[in-house]
């Protein structure tokens, strides 16, 4: 399906918004709707797939539950300083609730305050922020994803090679979470020998860079953990390129992944799913407004995708329902 | 010594030490790699450099990139011609490098801020389009144009090349070559000499332009897919690239080759960290040193012959 061409015919309302605004403008999706309450939802970039799966799946969740929802996104990706200012629209323009992704979780904490101090409930979800208070933290244990997916590529390589790890950006907690899981994987598997963790900043150029780089200085390797998939799909690239063989897997369960798992280039992807993400993230905002109970922490199952469970989730966002709250927190 | 090999200095100097520390550097394989690494930083900087030798600046290159990128994605995709989407995607880098050269010459924007602002209009219409998705697998044949070799040789090195040599020759020996120095060396002259400098500046930010499509189409055959935000993290080393090369920021000094030298050793130091497996922890700071080096390096031999002659 070309994307990008329905795009381009879908409204104009966008582009003129494009040329009058330098920043990031929120775009209001519940028109049309009337009397539900108004969820500002904070994602970090337009940039990566991840987050838009997020903004579908709160999307969905509000419609489901008669509410709407206005998004707030960095039009500068994972700027500080525009999540910041756009927290301070939001205060001015005062949603029932927020749905919070920080783009860093110690720099948002002064955000947070002044969502609590202008009396907004937040719940955060995808990533903590570490002050300020939020009624509930949804989200995924990103150590743990990694683990389980450097775990399913060391045993399909019986417990023996050499393998490289492609890190994301450095300092940033994603990325430690990750190569921490990856670390604490192959602390498993004695007999598989680490060659080198090197840093391709979650760009997929760059891993294509990098794994060409650390093709030519080491001629057998076996396994490739990315921390994510854009970065494991560069370094099948690179790969291919140099008609060299090695089980890569990635972090995030995105379309283009699931299809590289398909045509069996990727040998599995490690998935929290943002789509429930923006799902539940939402629903809970939208019950905590509604006084039905939220549990204060929440962290998702993990899924390791590969070629034998692909299926339920090769469908287009769009056409996804998000689960009912029930089917996913389960009262203890 | 002209300029020039004073410049390769650095090069030469990075390629020994890393000769001499890792066998894996010093093979045919690794050099044509790291000039394959290269090419799509010069694709950019050389048309990036046409622009600073008019004394101008084009920051929209990166963004121009991704949309030519993705316009040549949807193309192959829509019609499943690989020329449409070749020709998509020059089409689009050329229509934002003439929006450019327009702003600047008939708005009488200054060049920083008219390329700036078509930066953010540029991503704004490519993120607004994609909506957070990537257009990926292209065909075999549309691939080779990144991943393909020709007589040994990786096809983006050879598309380097020739840009390359195209442009040295029209910047070097052509009238309008010599006329984008003189633009930039002192536009005032230029005019009253009779150079046509309004439409000068149109051709070179066109052509900054069309290098940038030509890029994306180089970085879609070679990541096989695009997304909106891919030229984001190539423009500051593409502007690096220029200045590393000697080419001065204001103007009238400078060269293609320099560009080369200065996309070279951009790629020798990740090509050098990735081959030693230096700590991702170290690796900002090392790049920041041995780009100031070489810099430094550069400047201490200019001075040195000056200085003598």
């Amino acid at each position: 399906m070309n994307i990008f061409i329905q795009n381009v015919r879908s409204t104009t309302a966008v582009v003129l918004m494009i040329f009058t605004a330098s920043c990031a403008k929120p775009v209001d999706e519940g028109a049309g709707q009337t009397g539900g309450e108004s969820i500002a939802v904070f994602t970090k970039n337009q940039t990566n797939p991840f987050f838009e799966t997020v903004r579908l799946g709160a999307k969905n969740a509000a419609k489901q539950m008669n509410a709407t929802v206005i998004q707030y996104i960095p039009t500068v990706q994972d700027s500080i300083t525009e999540q910041l200012s756009e927290i301070e629209d939001a205060i001015i323009k005062r949603p029932g609730a927020v749905v919070f992704i920080p783009v860093n979780s110690r720099a948002m904490i002064p955000g947070i305050e002044k969502l609590n101090a202008a009396n907004i409930p937040v719940v955060n979800i995808t990533d903590r922020v570490l002050g300020g208070s939020v009624i509930s933290f949804m989200g995924c244990d990103e150590t743990n994803m990694a683990l389980n997916t450097g775990r399913f590529l060391l045993q399909r390589l019986n417990g023996r090679g050499n393998v490289i790890i492609l890190e994301g950006v450095g300092g940033s907690e994603n990325s430690s979470n990750r190569v921490t899981g990856y670390r604490k994987a192959l602390a498993e598997f004695p007999n598989v020998k680490l060659l080198a963790s090197q840093p391709a900043n979650f760009q997929r150029v760059q891993a294509l860079q990098v794994t060409e780089n650390l093709l030519q200085s080491y001629p057998q390797i076996d396994g490739i953990l990315a921390a994510n998939d854009s970065m494991a799909l560069g370094a099948i690239e690179a790969l291919d390129a140099a008609r060299r063989n090695a089980f890569v897997v990635g972090l995030n369960g995105t379309k283009e992944a699931i299809d590289a798992i398909k045509a069996g280039k990727l040998l599995a992807s490690g998935d929290c799913d943002g789509f429930r993400h923006g799902c539940l993230g939402t629903m809970a905002a939208v019950r905590h407004l509604r006084n039905l109970p939220v549990p204060k922490e929440f962290i998702f199952s993990v899924m390791v995708i590969d070629n034998t469970n692909y299926a339920g989730l090769d469908v287009p966002y769009e056409e996804r329902m998000c689960p009912s709250w029930e089917s996913v927190v389960k009262d203890k | 010594m002209s300029s020039l090999t004073y410049r390769l200095l650095g090069v030469l100097l990075l390629g020994a030490v890393l000769a001499l520390s890792t066998d894996a550097f010093l093979t045919v394989g690794n050099l044509l790699n790291v000039l394959r690494q290269a090419s799509l930083i010069f694709l950019l900087a050389s048309g990036l450099t046409l622009v600073i030798l008019s004394a101008g600046l084009d920051l929209s290159i990166g963004a121009n990139l991704g949309l030519s990128a993705c316009m040549a994605a949807a193309a192959i995709k829509s019609t499943g011609s690989i020329s449409i989407g070749i020709a998509a995607g020059l089409a689009c880098g050329m229509t934002i490098g003439i929006a450019n050269g327009l702003l600047i010459t008939t708005l009488r924007l200054p060049p920083f801020i008219a390329t700036y602002g078509m930066l953010w209009m540029v991503y704004g219409i490519n993120y607004w389009a994609m909506a957070g998705n990537t257009i990926y697998g292209f065909p075999e044949s549309f691939r080779e144009i990144g991943s393909g070799y020709l007589l040994g040789i990786p096809i983006p090195v050879l598309l380097m090349a020739a840009c390359l040599i195209v442009g040295s020759v029209f910047t070097r020996y052509t009238t309008w070559g010599h006329e984008i120095y003189a633009i930039g060396a002192n536009p005032e002259v230029a005019r009253l000499s009779g150079i046509p400098v309004r439409s000068r500046l149109i051709m070179v930010y066109t052509l900054s332009g069309v290098m940038s499509g030509l890029a994306g189409i180089v970085y879609l055959a070679r990541l096989n897919s695009a997304e909106a935000g891919i030229g984001e993290p190539l423009l500051l080393p593409a502007i690096a690239a220029v200045l590393i090369g000697g080419t001065s920021l204001f103007g009238g000094v400078g060269s293609l080759s320099g560009a080369l030298v200065g996309a070279v050793i951009l790629t020798l130091v990740l090509n050098g960290m990735n081959l030693l497996t230096i700590s991702g922890n170290w690796q900002p700071l090392i790049t920041g040193v041995i780009l100031l080096l070489a810099a430094g390096i550069d400047t201490a031999a200019r001075n040195w012959n000056e200085s003598r002659a």
